[in-house]
C-alpha cells in the first residue's frame, strides 16, 4: 500500500472516526456541564432572537454592511476573516471532489460549481488567512491573544488549501499522487486537529450564537 | 499555605465553581481573533492591547482550561500555561475594574456572539472573591450594606430630600401608599447631584395621572453587589426593594435614572430570588414614552427646538441591554425635531460614556475615563453637536466631568428634566 | 546473430539512403526528441550494431506482448522486428523447449552486458517462488541471472513495473515487480494494462539503438509517454472544469459526452498518453468510449478503492460509515458524560472549598 492509499484509506478512515467522537464528546461536555435556568420576564421573542442574529451573522462575510463602521483595524480583519471563511465554505462544500467526499461519507451529494470559481475561492480564502496571520503577527492585540495553539491551528488549516492549490494546478512538477498524497495527509491531520483545537469552534458557535440570540432576543435588544 | 495563596486559591475556586455550559461554550468558542478590542472605547481611545475585552477574561478562562480540559492540564503540566497567582490577581483587578465599564459593546461585536461582557462579570465577581475588589468600591459596599446609600447617605438625608421636593412641588409626595401602581425608586446619585429629578419625575406622575408611590425603605436603586459582582450582597440590596413591592402589591417598579439598579431589578433580581417574580421593572425612559404614545403626557411640540444641535447618548444598561431605543427618540423627536440629530454610532452601536460599572467611583481610574470619554466627545463633535441628553445620572456625571476637562462648551441635560420641562400640565 | 548495422542491414534489403533517413527522421519523433536530435539518431543507426533483445515473460497473461504485436507504427514495428533482434520470445519465438532456452543462453553470454532485457509479468516471491516456473526454474532465479548479464531493463506492463493484478490484495503469490528485486540494472518501467503498443516498441527501439536510457520520472517512466496525466490531455476536460458530469452511464451527460470524472475516472492520477497516441490506430481510448480510466499505468491501480468510485471519496470514509460512526459518536457520548460527571465533582469540591474558606474568614 503506498502513501496514498494509506491517506486516503485506513488514515482517514481513522481521522474520521476520531473526528466524530471528539466531536461528540466536545459538544456533549459542554452541554453537560450545567445550565442556570434565567426566571426574569421575556422582553421580547428569544427564538426571534435567534433568527436575527444568524441572519445578522451572515453580515460579516465580505461585500456586505458590516455591523459596526467607524473602527479602528476592524474592517481589514472582518473582510479577511469573512473571505477566509467564505472561500472555504465554498471549497469544502461545492467542489466536485469534495462533494464525492461528501458523498461517501453522507450517502448524498448536491450541484457542485465549474472549477474556476472554485479555484477563486480558494485564493480568496488562502489570501484571508494569509492577511488574519499578518495581522495577528502585526498588530499588538492579535500579538498579544496568539498563542501556539493559534499558530498550529492557522498551519494546520492553512496546509490543506495550499496542498489542494497545488493539487489542481500540478505546480512544482511534484507527481500527482504524491501531492495528492500530501493533501489528504493534511486532511486527515485536520480531522483528527479539530477536536482538540479551537478550530471546533464551527460547533460552538452555534451554541454560542444561539445562546446569544435567545438572551437578547429575551431582553428585547436587537441582538 | 500562605494567606496569599489561599487568596488565590479562594479566586480560582470561585471561578470553578462558576463555570457551567454556558461559560465553558463561550470560552471554546473564542477564536482570539482581537476584534473585540475595537469595541472598547478604553482600548480605542488608548491602543492599550491589554485592554481587549476577552484578556480582561484571561483569567477565568486559565482556570476553566487548567481544571476541566485535558489538553489544558498538559498545557499547565508544560509550563506553557501558568496557574493563576496573586501578581495576576493584582494586574486583573485593574483592567477589570478600571479599564472596563461593562459595557457589552464588545458581546454585539464578538462574530461568535460571545457574551465578553457577561464573562467580565464572573471574573469580577471572581476578584471580589479574592479581596481584589478596588478599596473604593469595598467602602461603598459596606456604606450601602450599612447605611442604605454607597456615598454613604442615611435614612435622614433621604427624607429632608424628599421633604424639599414636596416645597418644591408645594404637594405632598405620596409615601408608601398600599396598592399603588408603581413605585418608584431613585438613587444616591439624583439625591446628591440632579435633585430636581424627584420634582420632575413627580410632576411627570401626576400630569399623566399615574397612581404612584414612594418609599424610605425601598429608596435607593443602586446595588453595590452588581458592580462588585457579590451575589450575595445583590440580592441583600435587592431585597430592600422587592420587599417593599411586595408589601404594597405595586404592579411595577419604576427605576430612575439609573442603569445597573434598572437592569439588576429587571433581570438579575428574579434569578436571585429563584422565581419570577410578580411585578415588572420599568425605566423611566420607556415609562415616558408609553404615556407619550397613550396620550397621557402632553408635550409641546419643537418646545427645545434652538440654533443649538442636540443628540442622544445611549446608556448601556438603559439602552443596549434594555432595548428601551425607541422611547428617548420619539420624545426627542417631539419636542426638538429639528434640533435633534443622531450621532454615528448609535443605539446599540453606541459608545460607552466611560464612566460606567463602576470606574467612576474609582479615582486612581479619572485619567482613563477621561481617555475614553474623548470618543464620545468626537462623537458629538462629527455631528456638530454642543447639547447632549441622556437618561443615566451616571453617565451625565461622566459627561459632566468630561466636558469640564477637555473643556467643551455645551449642555448636559437628563431626559427627564426636558420631559418635565416641555410637557403641559 | 549479426554485427551490423541498422543502416547496414537496411541497404543489404535494398532500401535507399532516402528511405533510412525518413526513417531516422520517423523514429526521431517516435522516440520523442527534438528534431535537432535527429543526426544523433541517424548516427546511432549509421554506426551503432544492434543489440540483441530478450524478451522473459513471468506471471501475466502475456497481453503486453498482444498488444506489442498491434503496433500500428508500421516502420517501428518492421524495425523491431526485421532490424532489431528479438533472440528470445515465449509467446512470439518459433522456436521451443530445451532449443529456445539454449539459444537464450549463448545470445546472454555472447552479448554479455550489451543485450536489452525486457520482462513482462510479476515475479513471485513467496514459498521461493514456485509459484511461477519455466524448464524447472523458478522465475525469481531466471530473472537474477537474465538481469546480472543484460545491459539494460525494460519492465513491460504494470505487473512487471509495479506488480500489477498478481500484486493486487492480498497478493497470494507474494508478487513483485522487477525493481523489488534487481537493484543494480538500469530498469525502465512501461506500466500499462496493457501499455499502448507504440510506447513498448518507442521505448525499446529508444533503448536499442540509441543505447541509452530516455529520461525518466519518479517512478522510473519514459517522461516522454507518461509526463502528464490522461485528465491533462483528455478531450472531455473542459466539461470537468465547466462542472458538467455524467451521473450514469446513460443519463444525457454520457450521451453528450460530459465528464466521467463522478463514475470513477482516474484520469487525474494516472500518467500516460493514452488521450494523445490513443489505442487501434490511434481511433479511441477508454474515456473516449465513454469508460471512465481505470488508471491502469499507477502502481496498485487494482486496490485504489473501485474502478467506478470517484477518485475523490476516500474508501476509508465509506468504511466509517454507518456502525462505525454510530459507535464513535456513542464512544464520544460516553466520554462526555463520564467526563462531565467528573467536572461535576471538580465543581462540588471547588464550592466546598469556596464555602469553607468564607466561613473561616467571616
Amino acid at each position: 500500500m503506498d502513501w496514498l492509499e494509506f491517506f486516503r484509506g485506513p488514515m482517514f478512515q481513522i481521522a474520521l472516526l476520531v473526528f466524530i467522537l471528539g466531536m461528540v464528546y466536545r459538544f456533549l461536555r459542554i452541554v453537560l456541564m450545567g445550565w442556570k435556568k434565567d426566571y426574569s420576564p421575556p422582553r421580547g421573542s428569544a427564538a426571534a432572537g435567534v433568527v436575527k442574529t444568524y441572519v445578522k451573522g451572515l453580515g460579516f462575510l465580505p461585500f456586505l454592511p458590516p455591523k459596526f463602521p467607524g473602527t479602528r483595524h476592524r474592517p481589514l480583519t472582518y473582510i479577511a476573516g469573512g473571505m477566509f471563511h467564505l472561500g472555504l465554505f465554498v471549497v469544502i462544500f461545492l467542489s466536485t471532489p469534495h462533494m464525492e467526499a461528501w458523498r461517501s461519507v453522507l450517502g448524498f451529494g448536491w450541484p457542485t460549481l465549474p472549477t474556476p470559481f472554485i479555484d477563486g475561492f480558494a485564493a480568496m480564502s488562502m489570501i484571508g488567512m494569509i492577511i488574519l496571520l499578518s495581522n495577528r503577527i502585526v498588530s499588538p492585540v492579535g500579538r498579544m491573544l496568539t498563542g501556539l495553539g493559534e499558530w498550529l491551528n492557522w498551519i494546520v488549516v492553512f496546509l490543506p488549501l495550499l496542498s489542494g492549490w497545488v493539487l489542481y494546478h500540478h505546480l512544482f512538477g511534484m507527481p500527482y499522487q504524491t501531492i495528492f498524497a500530501i493533501h489528504m495527509f493534511t486532511v486527515d491531520w485536520l480531522l483528527i486537529w479539530i477536536p482538540f483545537s479551537r478550530i471546533s469552534h464551527f460547533m460552538t458557535y452555534f451554541i454560542t450564537r444561539t445562546m446569544h440570540g435567545a438572551k437578547f432576543g429575551r431582553l428585547g435588544v436587537e441582538p | 499555605m500562605s494567606a496569599t495563596e489561599i487568596i488565590d486559591q479562594q479566586a480560582l475556586n470561585f471561578f470553578v465553581k462558576n463555570v457551567g455550559a454556558e461559560v465553558a461554550s463561550q470560552l471554546e468558542a473564542c477564536t482570539r481573533c482581537g476584534l473585540c478590542a475595537d469595541a472598547c472605547h478604553f482600548y480605542i481611545s488608548t491602543g492599550n492591547p491589554e485592554y481587549t475585552p476577552i484578556w480582561k477574561v484571561e483569567l477565568l478562562r486559565r482556570a476553566y482550561e487548567q481544571n476541566y480540559t485535558i489538553l489544558g492540564k498538559l498545557k499547565t503540566a508544560i509550563g506553557l500555561d501558568k496557574r493563576i497567582d496573586t501578581e495576576d490577581i493584582a494586574h486583573w483587578a485593574v483592567l477589570d475594574f478600571q479599564a472596563c465599564t461593562v459595557c457589552k459593546r464588545c458581546s454585539f461585536v464578538c462574530p461568535m456572539g460571545i457574551d465578553i461582557a457577561g464573562l467580565i462579570g464572573k471574573v469580577r465577581a471572581g476578584l471580589t472573591a479574592a479581596h481584589a475588589t478596588p478599596p473604593k468600591l469595598m467602602a461603598m459596599t459596606k456604606n450601602q450594606l450599612e447605611k442604605g446609600s454607597p456615598d454613604g447617605s442615611d435614612e435622614a438625608k433621604w427624607a429632608a430630600w424628599f421633604k424639599w421636593g414636596e416645597e418644591q412641588l408645594g404637594k405632598s409626595l405620596p409615601m408608601d401608599v398600599k396598592g399603588a401602581d408603581s413605585l418608584v425608586v431613585f438613587t444616591m446619585l439624583e439625591l446628591n447631584s440632579f435633585r430636581n429629578n424627584l420634582v420632575h419625575i413627580a410632576r411627570i406622575m401626576n400630569a399623566a395621572g399615574e397612581k404612584w408611590t414612594l418609599s424610605l425603605r425601598a429608596r435607593d436603586a443602586f446595588n453595590m453587589g452588581t458592580v462588585i459582582g457579590d451575589g450575595a450582597v445583590q440580592k441583600k440590596l435587592a431585597e430592600r426593594i422587592v420587599k417593599v413591592a411586595h408589601e404594597l402589591g405595586v404592579k411595577r417598579i419604576i427605576v430612575t435614572e439609573c442603569g445597573h439598579g434598572y437592569v439588576t431589578l429587571r433581570q438579575a433580581a428574579h434569578n436571585l430570588f429563584g422565581e419570577t417574580l410578580p411585578f415588572d421593572v420599568v425605566h423611566i425612559t420607556e415609562l415616558m414614552g408609553d404615556f407619550v404614545r397613550q396620550g397621557r403626557l402632553k408635550l409641546r411640540k419643537g418646545y427645545f427646538d434652538n440654533e443649538h444641535r442636540i443628540t442622544y447618548h445611549d446608556a448601556c444598561k438603559i439602552q443596549r441591554i434594555g432595548g428601551n431605543f425607541d422611547s428617548p427618540r420619539e420624545i426627542l423627536n417631539l419636542i426638538a425635531p429639528s434640533s435633534f440629530v443622531e450621532m454615528n454610532l448609535n443605539r446599540e452601536q453606541s459608545f460607552c460614556c466611560g464612566g460606567g460599572g463602576g470606574v467612576r467611583a474609582i479615582p486612581e481610574a479619572y485619567d482613563l475615563r477621561m481617555e475614553a470619554f474623548s470618543l464620545k466627545a468626537a462623537q458629538m463633535r462629527e455631528v456638530d453637536a454642543t447639547d447632549v441628553v441622556m437618561s443615566c445620572s451616571n453617565c451625565r456625571l461622566q459627561f459632566k466631568e468630561g466636558f469640564e476637562h477637555f473643556r467643551i462648551q455645551g449642555e448636559v441635560k437628563g431626559l427627564v428634566e426636558m420631559v418635565a420641562e416641555a410637557m403641559i400640565e | 546473430m549479426t554485427e551490423k548495422t541498422i543502416y547496414e542491414s537496411m541497404v543489404e534489403r535494398g532500401l535507399s539512403r532516402r528511405d533510412f533517413l525518413k526513417l531516422a527522421t520517423l523514429m526521431t519523433a517516435a522516440l520523442g526528441l527534438e528534431y535537432s536530435q535527429l543526426p544523433k539518431v541517424v548516427h546511432a543507426m549509421e554506426n551503432k550494431p544492434r543489440l540483441p533483445v530478450i524478451w522473459l515473460e513471468f506471471q501475466d497473461c502475456a497481453g503486453c506482448s498482444e498488444a506489442l504485436t498491434r503496433s500500428h507504427d508500421p516502420y517501428l514495428t518492421k524495425l523491431l522486428f526485421n532490424d532489431i533482434s528479438v533472440d528470445y520470445h515465449e509467446t512470439l519465438f518459433a522456436a521451443a523447449g530445451k532449443q529456445a532456452e539454449e539459444n537464450k543462453e549463448r545470445v546472454m553470454d555472447e552479448y554479455e552486458g550489451q543485450f536489452v532485457l525486457v520482462v513482462e509479468g510479476s515475479i513471485p516471491t513467496r514459498d521461493n517462488g514456485v509459484y511461477c516456473t519455466i524448464g524447472g526454474r523458478s522465475a525469481i532465479d531466471l530473472l537474477e541471472e537474465a538481469a546480472s548479464k543484460a545491459m539494460a531493463i525494460i519492465s513491460v506492463g504494470t505487473c512487471a513495473s509495479f506488480g500489477g493484478l498478481p500484486h493486487a490484495n492480498p497478493n497470494p503469490t507474494g508478487a513483485v515487480g522487477v525493481h523489488e528485486l534487481v537493484k543494480d540494472k538500469p530498469i525502465i518501467h512501461v506500466p500499462g494494462c496493457p501499455p499502448i503498443p507504440e510506447v513498448i516498441t518507442n521505448t525499446i527501439a529508444h533503448v536499442v539503438l540509441l543505447g541509452e536510457i530516455p529520461e525518466l520520472d519518479a517512478l522510473g517512466r519514459p517522461k516522454a509517454f507518461y509526463g502528464q496525466t490522461v485528465h491533462d490531455r483528455c478531450p472531455r476536460r473542459p466539461f470537468y472544469e465547466r462542472g458538467q458530469f455524467a451521473e450514469s452511464y446513460d443519463d444525457k451527460g454520457a450521451k453528450a459526452g460530459w465528464c466521467l470524472y463522478k463514475l470513477g475516472c482516474k484520469g487525474p492520477t494516472t500518467y500516460s498518453a493514452c488521450a494523445t497516441i490513443k489505442w487501434n490506430e490511434g481511433v479511441s481510448f477508454p474515456v473516449q468510449s465513454n469508460h471512465p480510466c481505470l488508471g491502469c499505468t499507477e502502481p496498485d491501480f487494482w486496490d485504489g478503492g473501485g474502478f467506478y468510485k470517484s477518485l475523490a471519496a476516500p474508501p476509508g470514509a465509506e468504511a466509517a460509515r454507518g456502525a462505525q460512526a454510530g459507535f464513535a459518536s456513542l464512544g464520544g457520548a460516553a466520554l462526555a458524560v463520564g467526563s462531565a460527571l467528573y467536572a461535576r465533582k471538580i465543581k462540588q469540591k471547588a464550592a466546598e472549598e469556596f464555602k469553607a474558606q468564607k466561613k473561616k474568614e467571616a
